[in-house]
């Protein structure tokens, strides 16, 4: 019996050392080798789905699930453009009010269901219903009637025009489900969706996966290549990256930025990494002193390092932003930088009569890249005697001390650090909510810096107004020029998408709205 | 013993109504717009709106409170705001998970920080005393995540023995359960050490002694049973803990438990779900409390229920 107890120390001991001495090892990534006998892929994902009713949804990994089943009459190609999917081909009226879809024939969903204008419409007409109470209501409300020209042809008219509703009809959210399965389950189609798409829907636990399998009476020729896709949700970084490395996972994403250098390159894992059409930006009250103040604004630009901000907060996954949009984002148009020049900035403050500098406070997320990109923030602000205090807010919090503020003048904000994703890729999506004048101030929208400008206001407003795509660029130049002179914003970043996938995983990729594409992902022999 | 419980029993009713006028008023006065957090990032006031009046949360909270007791009475626990499911379906699947979890994590975390404890405690001030309770601190101290994240490396990643996550086979059970288990081993052990030493120090273990009983006797019949009282209450308090699900452990180990569909329904003010979870932990603490009762009747029969 003594013995046994020294014997059983021993073991204790060691087993303890083995976990304590094994701490320094964490930076090596040791893969393993696997090799793929069958036609299944494993995707672990960085968050549990919400619900497979795209009309109901308004997040993207769930959208990017939902795509895998369901399509919409248009859809996103790898760089945000707008391609035919189950329309054929489309068009509309200069004036943006009328749009015409000319539907694939010959396609039926996945119970067997044909698709047709009437199915089309009983789609947008439930999505668009107030009544209904679906998520997505307010991208199509504007749709005001729906007319069936032939079975495979389907006009919209809007209620007023809207320059950027092809890109919205784009949005996964136009997802087209089977008329019969929205009537047999009601709202319970998030649970049980039937679409067009390559695959069909076979089961899903909420907290361990979302499994779908070959639609083998997919209208594209030659596709799916595989057999079964199942979808994980893995929320900690270390563990998705874990999976990839045992090869539990064929595809994971995001990779976190600090594990990209790890990752890449090792034996059998390749690592993506691409613009996205994120922008990350810290809004500057401009109703408030000193905000209200150009030369400040500038001077706040002029003192940050944007590299260095990409390098030290992003681990370098992305690029210096140069508009008030990504480059991905329709009607981009690139600004000249602000650089970086502490004394100009200095200089600029003194003639803003702020030589001194002043205290004011820097409002953001709790994440732990949000913490670290405010104290980068408040590190450089420094240089110019810009004391930030650093202020992070849980998102219930953040709701009601931001955007739930009802007057713009009781709007404590000062700084806001965050960041925005225009899910339609189009320009009035990503400019609109963030600088559209006074119909975007919070609460009803996302206009933080309280900015208004007429001619930023004029100009959103006359680019919704036509569907001439050279009006709407020459509309949208103007904005992005005038909103990057005023700097409503300290500019900082358009982030990178990140997906972490083993070598032999081909025609799998993220969009730049870092939602995800499965319907050519193929296993490479 | 039968009045006694029936007693206990009948006492957590009372309780459990005090329970969820606390758990609903507290739900509810979390900073935070649900409807906001709910219709998502980019949604429009519109959206907002018209997501609040489709749950209901444009009601007087006493209406609210009103529908949500009467719900509950017919055992409704409500719809999850998040997913539209029923809260006892989300609740149901992820509750077992945990539960099989905890079980398998104190059974041998118990083992073997009784172990620990009573060689520690006979051996005391000897160096199998110093190598357990250095395991012991080892083991309050390591934080869980990190233990968690190199048991991944090492047995997952290296050598492959165990899967890194997710719960499909008995080997998924191994590595969580080691982590969530070490920190309670850890206290086993020092409570059976320090209940243990005092119970060695009473006049019975000296007669005993005296009349020539053996030690091996005296140790693990005559002095472990007496000195188990306070870690019975303590192993009851952490199992309890435990059951309520371990946001870090199940969050690493892609777990399906009850502690990470907390933790999202909290940063969602997802209310019929939180509500529900809180009742449950309630409910658990309750029952349990019950059973410690029971087993110190079972190790000293000198404790009476009258």
């Amino acid at each position: 019996m003594k013995k046994a107890y020294v014997r059983f120390g021993l073991l204790l001991v060691l087993i303890f050392s083995l976990v304590a001495c094994s701490g320094g090892e964490e930076g090596e990534k040791e893969v393993k080798k696997v090799d793929k006998t069958n036609k299944d892929v494993t995707i672990a994902v960085s968050a549990t789905l919400t619900g497979m009713d795209p009309h109901d949804t308004n997040d993207t990994l769930s959208n990017s699930v939902q795509k895998t089943m369901i399509e919409g009459l248009v859809g996103f190609d790898e760089e945000m453009n707008v391609i035919p999917v189950l329309a054929e081909s489309y068009e509309s009226n200069e004036e943006a009010t009328e749009f015409t879809f000319k539907l694939r024939e010959g396609i039926e969903f996945h119970d067997g269901t044909p698709f047709n204008a009437e199915a089309v419409k009983v789609n947008f007409e439930r999505v668009a219903n107030p009544e209904n109470g679906l998520k997505r209501q307010s991208l199509y409300g504007l749709i005001d009637t729906i007319e069936i020209i032939s079975d495979y042809e389907v006009k919209f008219t809007l209620s007023e025009p809207f320059g950027a509703m092809l890109n919205t009809f784009a949005h996964p959210a136009g997802g087209i489900q089977s008329p019969k399965a929205l009537e047999e389950f009601g709202k319970d189609v998030a649970r049980h969706p039937v679409g067009t798409g390559p695959f069909k829907f076979v089961d899903w636990r909420p907290s361990e996966y979302l499994e779908v399998e070959k639609n083998g009476n997919y209208w594209k020729e030659g596709y799916p290549k595989v057999d079964k896709v199942t979808f994980k949700p893995v929320t900690e970084n270390g563990s998705r990256v874990a999976m990839l490395q045992t090869g539990e996972a064929d595809f994971i994403y995001p990779v976190p930025t600090e594990q990209v250098e790890a990752l890449q390159g090792k034996d059998g894992i390749v690592v993506d990494s691409e613009p996205s059409i994120v922008v990350q930006y810290a809004s500057l009250n401009t109703m408030k002193e000193p905000f209200n103040n150009p030369k400040v604004r500038e001077a706040l630009n002029l003192a940050v390092n944007k590299e260095a901000f990409i390098k030290v907060v992003l681990n370098g996954e992305a690029d210096v932003l140069d508009s008030i949009i990504a480059p991905n984002v329709q009607y981009y148009e690139k600004q000249t930088p602000y650089g970086f020049d502490v004394e100009k900035a200095k200089e600029l403050l003194k003639e803003a009569g702020y030589e001194s500098g002043f205290k004011t406070t820097v409002w953001g997320g709790n994440s732990s890249t949000a913490v670290k990109a405010m104290e980068f923030l408040q590190q450089q602000l420094a240089q110019i005697n810009v004391e930030l205090e650093v202020l992070p807010m849980e998102s219930g919090t953040l709701s009601d001390r931001i955007w739930s503020v009802e007057n713009p003048a009781d709007a404590e904000v000062g700084i806001y650090y965050g960041g925005w994703s225009p899910s339609t890729g189009d320009a009035d999506w990503g400019i609109r909510p963030l600088i559209g004048g006074e119909a975007a101030f919070p609460p009803n929208s996302y206009n933080v810096s309280y900015y208004s400008n007429d001619k930023v206001n004029a100009g959103i407003a006359a680019a919704l107004e036509t569907a001439n795509s050279d009006d709407r660029a020459a509309a949208y130049k103007i904005v992005q020029q005038e909103a990057w002179n005023d700097a409503p914003w300290i500019f900082l970043a358009t982030t990178r998408t990140l997906a972490g996938k083993r070598d032999y995983i081909e025609g799998a990729y993220l969009l730049p709205d870092n939602s995800l594409s499965i319907t050519e992902i193929e296993i490479k022999e | 013993m039968l009045k006694f419980f029936i007693k206990r029993i009948l006492e957590v009713i009372p309780t459990l109504l005090i329970v969820t006028v606390f758990i609903f008023l507290f739900v509810h006065m979390i900073p935070g717009d649900a409807a906001r957090l709910v219709a998502g990032e980019d949604a429009t006031l519109e959206d907002i709106k018209l997501v609040e009046k489709e749950l209901g949360l444009d009601r007087p909270l006493h209406e609210q409170y009103i529908s949500y007791m009467g719900g509950l009475l017919k055992g409704d626990l409500g719809t999850s705001l998040k997913t539209r499911r029923p809260v006892s379906e989300e609740i149901g699947a992820r509750f077992m998970p945990t539960f099989w979890l905890t079980v398998w994590s104190m059974v041998w975390a118990v083992m073997i920080g009784l172990i620990i404890g009573v060689v520690s405690a006979t051996k005391r001030n000897k160096w199998p005393d110093y190598v357990g309770m250095f395991a012991a601190v080892s083991g309050l101290s390591l934080p869980s995540f990190w233990l968690g994240l190199v048991l991944i490396q090492i047995f997952a990643v290296q050598l492959g023995w165990f899967p890194s996550g997710g719960m499909e086979s008995w080997k998924s059970y191994i590595l969580p359960s080691i982590t969530l288990g070490t920190g309670v081993a850890a206290v086993v052990a020092r409570f059976t050490r320090s209940s243990l030493m005092d119970v060695l120090k009473n006049d019975y273990i000296r007669t005993g002694r005296a009349k020539g009983v053996n030690e091996q006797n005296i140790v693990w019949h005559h002095a472990l049973r007496n000195a188990l009282v306070p870690v019975v209450t303590m192993t009851g308090l952490q199992f309890g803990f435990l059951l309520g699900g371990s946001v870090v452990i199940e969050t690493v180990f892609s777990w399906p438990g009850l502690g990470k569909l907390l933790i999202d329904s909290v940063a969602f003010r997802d209310y019929p779900v939180i509500q529900a979870e809180m009742l449950i932990f309630a409910l658990e603490f309750i029952i349990i409390n019950l059973v410690v009762d029971l087993l110190y009747g079972i190790l000293n029969p000198q404790i009476r229920y009258d």
